[in-house]
């Protein structure tokens, strides 16, 4: 009877330390995201028509099995959009050389559908590495997507070919299903990029 | 004392003033990207340091190798990016002032021709206050 006992006072002890330590567990916060903002719930793409560098249509199909990091810019930026590409590419390189399994590709979407061609906005990214996507067309399927994502961007007035277009800082994470999972604001840094990128892209 | 004897002093000094002249302004870590594949226009970034005690202001800068240079301004506010051409450069006496990649900074509009280094004079008003010459940088710094 008294080991019997021993066994019941044994068992209840392993399943209150159990308890405890299953209890400790949920309550450890999840690792915290140092740049990115993660949206309460992904929001899918909006419908939308536009091209790649190779005449390929693009529309939020082409966004599905992928992870995808969506920038808007234009080619005749020759300051920031350079960075910011530069700091994606540079991000996506090193989780690479690190092992990571999960790689996002980079979409560069340009918001100078008047100047940049497909042509011109291929090489641009291309220069970027390979497998990057650049995106363009009408300005009346780009309205369609930025405006449903929230991304701003004003022609300035210019001398003619020579004109700034103002446009979202942010870098969009698409998820594999096409839906906006989480969001850059900025300012960008390597770092935060890898960091962010591997609790995101790891937690879906 | 002979005239030449009088004068000996005075050549002293003007010998040691072209020793170790002090130039009213420099430039360091001179830095011009090369224009991106396709396009023509390209960054120019550098450090400006003023020697004198008086307030420089850049008003014009330009370059044989390129018809047009803009002073201009990438700014980031409330998450969107801004590019504006900026009337002036302002270095104040004793100090220096930074252009870099997302920021001031200079932009080469117009190639004049094929380019494999730039020239950059930079003005205050009619006066050239000084004149820098670069290679081209890769716009990646890790490519070329």
């Amino acid at each position: 009877m008294g080991s019997r006992n021993s066994i019941v006072a044994a068992v209840l002890v392993i399943a209150l330390a159990a308890g405890i330590f299953v209890a400790l567990r949920l309550q450890q916060p999840p690792p915290e995201l140092r740049s990115a903002l993660l949206l309460p719930a992904p929001t899918p793409l909006p419908e939308f028509a536009l091209v790649d560098q190779f005449g390929n249509n693009v529309s939020r199909e082409t966004f599905r099995g992928h992870w995808s990091l969506v920038f808007f810019g234009f080619t005749n930026c020759p300051d920031i959009c350079p960075v910011t590409l530069q700091i994606l590419a540079s991000a996506t390189k090193n989780l690479r050389a690190a092992g990571a399994q999960t790689l996002p590709r980079i979409v560069l979407v340009s918001v100078d559908p008047e100047r940049d061609t497909p042509e011109l906005i291929g090489r641009y990214v291309d220069y970027f590495g390979d497998g990057n996507l650049g995106v363009t067309g009408s300005l009346e399927e780009l309205n369609k997507l930025t405006s449903a994502l929230g991304i701003y961007f004003e022609k300035q007035p210019g001398d003619g070919e020579t004109y700034a277009v103002d446009h979202s800082a942010a870098v969009l994470l698409v998820d594999p299903a096409g839906r906006l999972h989480a969001l850059f604001t900025g300012p960008h840094t390597v770092q935060d990029y890898e960091h962010d990128l591997l609790l995101l892209m790891g937690s879906s | 004392m002979s005239f030449a004897r009088r004068l000996l002093p005075f050549i002293l000094l003007l010998g040691a003033g072209c020793d170790a002249p002090q130039p009213e302004l420099v430039a360091t870590d001179v830095t011009v990207t090369r224009p991106m594949p396709g396009m023509t226009m390209s960054a120019a970034y550098l450090s400006l340091r003023n020697n004198t005690d008086r307030t420089i202001t850049v008003t014009r800068v330009t370059s044989k190798e390129f018809a047009l240079v803009e002073l201009h301004e990438t700014t980031v506010e409330d998450g969107v990016a801004r590019m504006r051409p900026l009337p002036r450069l302002e270095i104040p006496a004793g100090g220096s002032v930074r252009l870099e990649r997302g920021g001031k900074h200079l932009m080469l509009m117009h190639p004049t021709g094929p380019v494999d280094s730039v020239s950059l004079q930079f003005y205050e008003g009619e006066t050239l206050l000084l004149t820098v010459g670069t290679a081209y940088a890769a716009p990646r710094p890790d490519r070329d």
